[in-house]
């Protein structure tokens, strides 16, 4: 198991911030799913201690080597770090509303947002956060978008299933509102 | 009529909001509206004016903010619009509800933004590196079949190259041979003094459109000056070309 276990070190600095997947993990070394994730928590295990500088971190479905927070003071004085170079809010708000509905079409993104996205669209595939996933069964067959692994990294997320509940975010009217689904409000459907 | 209101503090600038959806939320938390209870009439007047006083600034509206314009006078005068007894038991939807629910759901993105933001942010204070380069670990694969040597590839270059050669166009020259209608008169000149009469047809040895063409003009060209008759004794029958009488 040691043996393993250094081997898998090795295989996580290798491929960098591209990742392994459990499935990768597996096949490279041949054992099943059970034997992978003790490997993988033996060797976080080992991370842990104080006088090592990297851990295990599950981001965008893959295991990568990364840093450790608590040192990120010593990374950004050798690293110099421009707070600029990050999303702007219509980024955000696009990637939002791709990811709480995907796939979804550029119209109804659209639609949500209240504004042409297409431009928006363009820099996110460009970006590496979302991808073509498809046409839809809509008139005129348009593209489906959907979020990318990048994307899940880039918010720190291991799955899309760690996105924040939707429904906390929706403002509830004082009294029993029985038109609870809100979330998926009709008119998506009618104007898209 | 737009009527500006006076009292109305312009803070934000058009491109500060992100749409008018981002805008008509921001009117309504200034104005402490209930967000299910929205007084159109109002807010339709504060949305008309903040784009009014936009369009003052020489500021760029962009066209959805004036659909959004269009969409609350539509609510707006719905809502004005006197219901009879039969309507009022049709219990009818309210023409603000759906403007209600796209309100609701952008808010929540707007604020779910809140959180990726923070999870962004969060991100940025671990690092991760690149992935090594590889390469220089892969195989050399060999896709040759045994047995083949370098004496074997330089023979298929050669044959290549002689592919190649065999392959290039033949040297050949282009020419156009000119017929001209005098050159053909000259020559049907000649046939004439000799055969004194010839079958029309005779007169058109090569079959090429040039040929043809000048051969028949020269013929017209001497019938006309008289130089040549023409004569046909039926329907069908073969056309003889002949000296004039006295030539």
């Amino acid at each position: 198991m040691e043996n393993k276990i250094a081997v898998l070190e090795g295989l996580l600095f290798v491929v960098g911030e591209d990742g392994l997947s459990l499935e990768q993990i597996m096949g490279i070394l041949e054992i099943n799913e059970e034997e992978a994730k003790e490997l993988v928590k033996l060797l976080k295990k080992n991370y842990e201690d104080d006088s090592r500088g990297i851990r295990i971190d599950f981001l965008g479905n893959r295991f990568k080597l990364t840093t450790k927070k608590e040192h990120k003071e010593y990374y950004q004085k050798l690293l110099e770090r421009s707070d600029s170079n990050v999303l702007s809010q219509a980024a955000l708000e696009t990637l939002a509303i791709i990811a709480y509905n995907e796939p979804v079409t550029r119209m109804q993104v659209d639609t949500l947002r209240g504004v042409a996205s297409s431009q928006m669209i363009r820099k996110l595939v460009a970006k590496g956060f979302i991808k073509e996933a498809g046409r839809s069964d809509l008139l005129g067959r348009p593209i489906l978008y959907e979020t990318t692994n990048d994307f899940l990294d880039y918010f720190g997320l291991s799955t899309i299933d760690d996105l924040p509940d939707m429904r906390d975010f929706l403002e509830k009217e004082e009294e029993e509102n029985e038109d609870t689904d809100l979330y998926r409000s009709k008119y998506i459907e009618e104007e898209a | 009529m737009i009527i500006v209101g006076d009292n109305m503090d312009i803070k934000f600038k058009i491109d500060e909001f992100e749409g008018p959806l981002d805008l008509l939320l921001h009117l309504i938390k200034e104005s402490k509206m209930d967000i299910f209870d929205i007084q159109i009439e109002e807010i339709t007047k504060q949305y008309l004016a903040y784009i009014e006083s936009q369009e003052k600034l020489n500021l760029e509206i962009a066209s959805e903010y004036l659909v959004m314009a269009s969409e609350l006078l539509e609510i707006k005068s719905k809502m004005l619009l006197p219901r009879n007894e039969e309507e009022l038991e049709i219990e009818e939807e309210d023409p603000r509800e759906q403007l209600v629910s796209r309100l609701l759901e952008y808010e929540a993105y707007k604020e779910i933004t809140k959180t990726l933001k923070a999870k962004e942010d969060d991100r940025r204070d671990i690092y991760t590196k690149m992935p090594e380069n590889v390469n220089d670990y892969i195989e050399n694969r060999n896709y040759l079949e045994s047995g083949l040597n370098i004496e074997d590839l330089t023979n298929a270059f050669l044959k290549f190259l002689q592919r190649k050669e065999a392959a290039k166009p033949l040297k050949t020259k282009v020419t156009v041979k000119e017929i001209s209608v005098s050159s053909r008169r000259r020559d049907i000149k000649k046939i004439l003094k000799k055969e004194k009469k010839v079958s029309f047809f005779k007169l058109f040895p090569v079959v090429t459109k040039e040929y043809i063409v000048a051969t028949f003009l020269a013929i017209l060209e001497m019938a006309k000056n008289n130089e040549l008759l023409i004569k046909q004794k039926d329907t069908f029958e073969d056309i003889v070309c002949e000296v004039p009488n006295g030539k």
